[in-house]
């Protein structure tokens, strides 16, 4: 019982000081992110659905085509060693794990009047959503989401860029 | 008279009468260097990267988007590595001992229940793989149990043990 009740306030001290200490990093960290944030209802369109509605729409290979050529803002999800390794063209990295690092770089550049099509590997990857969603939180409420990403795009056979933009 | 130990003279393997060899100071030591080792890497994996980690806890469809979520992607990684330095300079073994044995059984029961679904929907238990986001990439997940199963009871036995040699004492002042 003595053991226990060591135990137990020992291991009190040790939350108490990881909290101090995870936070304080988190305040100063590149990519901390604030914990208490309101998490907003996120309206998630199908494929299919008719282009205007605000929130995230998923979107297929023929609209990004038209999406791309149309000189639209193009946004790649994906680590930067895959972006370097072949992205969409005219595509910006925003590695959605590496926020804190691309977001001075990359939101200037963002604009809410067009459309904002974010993709990242493939179908079974949703970075692409998340980083969606994020974006939706910041303000911008045009998103389209290319599920099949980059493994659809540059399987299709269509033109891909390599190297840092 | 000359003694022999099978009269009780030599100290049994755990260096106290009637241990069990768990209790043994260099095992209980080699468990709190593993479970350190394992800690500490894997909180150094995550410090720095709160959405990833976020994602990771997420998948196992207990903790939706919200301030628990991300106090948790916050925090944890911290808890896990201040626990591995406590074990290291045997500053605090008993608390680092009942909180790994805490999340480890915690982290057992989301395995298990994340391996279930895998297995409901038709993939043979020893197919079972994925990441569980504990720092080390995709593991299977009978591997993954066993192991976690192995750091629960090198943490009761950290927790449990009636000494511990290489520790600092920490005793709270008798009023």
């Amino acid at each position: 019982m003595k053991i226990l009740r060591s135990a137990v306030f020992q291991a009190i001290a040790i939350v108490a000081v990881s909290a101090a200490g995870g936070f304080a990093f988190n305040s100063f960290a590149r990519n901390g992110i604030n914990p208490f944030r309101a998490v907003a209802k996120v309206p998630v369109a199908d494929e299919g659905t008719k282009v205007g509605a605000d929130g995230i729409r998923i979107i297929d290979l023929a609209e990004a085509r038209r999406i791309v050529e149309s000189g639209g803002t193009v946004i790649d999800a994906r680590r930067k060693i895959e972006y370097d390794g072949g992205h969409i063209p005219g595509a910006i990295l925003f590695d959605y794990y590496d926020m804190g690092a691309y977001r001075d770089r990359v939101l200037p550049r963002l604009s809410n009047e067009g459309e904002i099509m974010v993709y990242c590997s493939e179908t079974a990857c949703d970075d692409s959503e998340l980083l969606a969603k994020e974006l939706y939180l910041l303000g911008f409420t045009k998103l389209l989401v290319f599920k099949g990403g980059f493994a659809e795009w540059s399987g299709s056979g269509l033109p891909v860029e390599k190297g840092d933009l | 008279m000359k003694m022999t130990w099978s009269q009780g003279t030599h100290p049994p393997a755990g260096g106290r009468s009637g241990t069990h060899w768990i209790f043994n100071p260099y095992v209980l030591l080699a468990f709190r260097l593993l479970l350190a080792a394992i800690f500490i890497y894997a909180a150094v994996q995550k410090i720095g990267r709160p959405n990833a980690f976020a994602e990771e806890i997420r998948n196992y469809g207990v903790v939706d988007y919200g301030p628990p979520l991300y106090v948790m992607a916050v925090v944890l990684p911290w808890i896990e590595l201040l626990c591995g330095f406590s074990l290291v300079t045997g500053v605090g073994v008993r608390g680092a001992a009942l909180i790994l044995l805490g999340l480890n059984a915690l982290f057992l029961a989301v395995i298990a229940k994340r391996t279930a679904g895998y297995v409901s929907d038709g993939t043979p238990f020893m197919k079972v793989y994925f990441d569980c986001g504990c720092g080390f990439g995709a593991i299977y997940a009978w591997k993954k149990l066993l192991e976690d199963a192995a750091y629960l009871i090198m943490a009761l036995a950290l927790l449990a043990a009636p000494r511990h040699r290489f520790a600092v004492p920490i005793r709270r002042r008798s009023s």
